[in-house]
């Protein structure tokens, strides 16, 4: 065991030796050719949990590439945000088939209190520069001051609108939420296939809870008092029935719908305006994937909402890698499929959505590939961006069952709001004792 | 004579003993789960005696579960039931054996496709905008017609698909099981003028009773797992509305709470409840 990590110091001393000759270009081939030297890092292929995202698609073109670095290829199987959260919460606390797990904000808690991960940053190659990481990820992908995952996506909410839409209607975005139910309530249309809004109603702590949170927190809201629940309160009520109310404009099929309905409507060219994460300023962009990708402006969310503060990342299964060569191993994947040149190769091909380091928003390329608009909105979305949900080992249990209330309320099978946030309250009370 | 009275069980033990561990060692273990107060998150665990049952029937959501289950027992059963019957006689009397056996080929490929695609399939075609089902609606009355986010359709629509799968598959099986009856009798029946729907319903249906009996039990025990169809069209909603109890119990165990000492409750309440009802239902039948 002392001897694999030796060798591993030693190729990392190499790398760190042969980075600082060559500079930061030759980053990509100096831990290849000091792991050459030294024998593979993984021993088998590594064996990755995600949910499907373009940049993953592009990595796996370079698997080539990761065999040469560590001796191993790499498997990545996809399923879609619900799914994967079931199936990597299975997989980590029964199993323990795969090395990797794709988590992300909401389920960090439980998976690092539960020892399903393990710490990343022993075993994160020091020359792939995690410090690069934008703060506000990293601070997500921390967890009792410990980093936990390495960010494949991030950020916060934008304000995504059609900027022909709102020219014709002599509109400008809206700044705060009585401006945005105007300019949603004038640019509805449903008559000629327009709706003024994407909301989310899937329930789960990840989507429709997702969704809330920014008007129950940018209301006042809080989830806890001095450790009581605290949502039956006069912003918990406010803010469900803003949310409520904005349904009346939100296309069809988003009351039960999740992200893939709320955003595929406004890339499919039928929604005049949608909050969401930032991710989907980049997709909406690329003309592969939005009907609407030369007629889309980027703002802020409007006051009081907060931004979403989120980031999805990769961290290492405690079960299946049981030795400290396996961890380092897939510590080595994840520090790979992170890193500034896997987001260059993404920025060069105008994939907005999976950029997450520093470097990479202040280089050139950026701003030439993006323009003005969305970095100066990303920038100014920063500002009021926080997290929103409870931070604690059981908030997928809380956030899921406000999930399961919420949508009864969105579809009508309940109408009684106090009365809902008084069984989210009763819930909340049970799981903190 | 030693060879010849030990050679059954050579081929009858080990193959009892691999389906005994196969089909009690899983129903063990979840028994035992089910009086503990194990977690995913919690690899330790105590006896919590009949805790976890008693909290069931405080639980809304597992008695709305029981009521969506039943409920969705008696509508998926007897309209499978109903609509192979019908199909089936209808293509013996009226379709030559050629053309039948075209039919049931055609009939055969809806429940050919994996129950998850289907699942898939249909979620789109019910889709308010895109939908193909919804278009005529939509092309009527230029409104979209959301039907999986209706809580008073969802269920319904989720039937539709079963149905779908399963109506024309028991179709086939029933139109065979009349080409296979004597035609004496039937003949018989026609020389003394009977109706068709009377040749039907006092001669073929009920010299098939054993055989329809066995297609309902069946078709039962088929609608009790229908998680997956139910979790990829509607995930249990809107609300709570399509949530059958194998739904819940796996919301419970693997979406929401890692509460998987509840969840084997539920199960084992599941199964006592089907042996109940299907032991009472197969006396009955036999009576």
């Amino acid at each position: 065991m002392n001897n694999i990590i030796n060798r591993l110091a030693g190729s990392v001393s190499s790398v760190a030796i042969a980075t600082s000759m060559v500079g930061a270009t030759g980053l990509m081939l100096a831990p290849g050719s000091a792991l050459a030297q030294d024998g593979p890092v993984c021993t088998s292929p590594v064996r990755i949990l995600a949910q499907p995202r373009d940049g993953l698609t592009l990595l796996e073109e370079y698997a080539a590439e990761f065999e040469e670095l560590s001796g191993a290829l790499f498997q990545i199987d996809y399923m879609n945000e619900g799914d994967r959260r079931v199936r990597s919460q299975a997989d980590a606390s029964l199993i323990g088939r795969y090395n990797i797990y794709y988590v992300d904000e909401a389920n960090l808690a439980q998976f690092a209190s539960s020892n399903w991960i393990v710490p990343l940053m022993p075993h994160y190659p020091a020359e792939y520069d995690f410090d690069d990481f934008d703060p506000g990820r990293v601070a997500t992908a921390t967890y009792d001051d410990t980093v936990w995952f390495a960010p494949i996506m991030g950020g916060g909410d934008l304000l995504v609108y059609r900027t022909d839409l709102m020219e014709a209607a002599g509109l400008e975005p809206p700044e705060t939420l009585d401006e945005l139910f105007e300019v949603v309530a004038a640019l509805h249309d449903p008559a000629n296939g327009i709706y003024g809004i994407g909301l989310r109603g899937q329930r789960g702590s990840g989507a429709n809870v997702w969704r809330w949170m920014p008007y129950f927190k940018g209301m006042g809201g809080e989830w806890f008092v001095d450790g009581e629940p605290a949502m039956n309160s006069d912003a918990g009520v406010q803010a469900t029935k803003t949310y409520l109310d904005l349904f009346e404009y939100s296309a069809p099929g988003t009351r039960t719908g999740s992200w893939d309905e709320s955003t595929g409507a406004f890339r499919a060219g039928q929604i005049a305006l949608i909050i969401e994460s930032a991710p989907l300023a980049g997709i909406t962009l690329d003309s592969t994937q939005s009907q609407v990708a030369d007629r889309v402006g980027f703002a802020k969310p409007p006051a009081p909402l907060t931004g979403g503060g989120f980031a999805h990342g990769f961290a290492i299964g405690e079960r299946a890698n049981q030795s400290d060569a396996e961890r380092d191993c897939a510590g080595l994947w994840i520090a790979w499929a992170t890193s500034r040149e896997q987001e260059l190769r993404r920025l060069e091909i105008g994939q907005a959505g999976e950029l997450n380091r520093q470097s990479i928003f202040a280089s050139d390329l950026f701003a030439e590939t993006f323009g003005e608009g969305l970095p100066a909105a990303l920038t100014e979305t920063a500002e009021v961006t926080q997290v929103n949900f409870w931070q604690h080992a059981n908030w997928p249990e809380l956030g899921n069952h406000w999930g399961i209330i919420l949508e009864e309320l969105i579809t009508g099978t309940r109408d009684d709001i106090p009365a809902a946030l008084a069984e989210l309250e009763a819930f909340a009370a049970n799981l903190s004792d | 004579m030693f060879r010849q009275k030990s050679l059954p069980y050579v081929f009858l033990v080990p193959t009892i003993l691999i389906l005994m561990i196969l089909a009690f060692v899983p129903l063990g273990y979840a028994i035992n789960l089910s009086f503990r107060n194990m977690t995913l998150f919690r690899p330790d665990s105590s006896y919590v005696g009949f805790e976890n049952f008693v909290n069931l029937w405080s639980d809304r959501r597992f008695l709305n579960a029981l009521w969506v289950s039943a409920k969705w027992q008696v509508i998926t059963v007897t309209a499978t039931m109903l609509a192979a019957v019908f199909l089936g006689v209808l293509m013996f009397e009226t379709l030559s054996p050629r053309q039948r056996n075209i039919m049931c080929l055609i009939f055969l490929v809806p429940v050919l496709l994996p129950r998850v695609c289907a699942a898939f399939v249909w979620r789109f075609a019910f889709h308010p905008l895109y939908g193909i089902f919804t278009y005529p609606y939509r092309a009527i009355t230029g409104e979209p017609l959301e039907i999986l986010s209706n809580p008073n359709l969802a269920l319904w629509a989720v039937a539709y698909v079963d149905l779908w799968q399963w109506g024309f598959f028991f179709a086939v099986i029933i139109v065979k099981l009349l080409e296979a009856l004597p035609h004496q009798p039937i003949e018989a029946a026609r020389l003394d003028h009977a109706r068709t729907w009377e040749i039907h319903a006092y001669i073929t249906l009920p010299m098939l009773r054993a055989q329809l009996v066995a297609l309902t039990l069946i078709k039962a025990i088929e609608s009790l797992r229908s998680f997956d169809l139910i979790y990829v069209m509607t995930r249990g909603g809107p609300g709570i509305s399509t949530e059958t109890l194998d739904m819940y119990a796996f919301s419970q165990g693997f979406i929401e709470a890692g509460r998987i000492s509840y969840a084997s409750s539920m199960a084992v309440i599941m199964l006592l409840l089907t042996i109940i009802i299907f032991t009472i239902i197969w006396k009955r039948v036999r009576a």
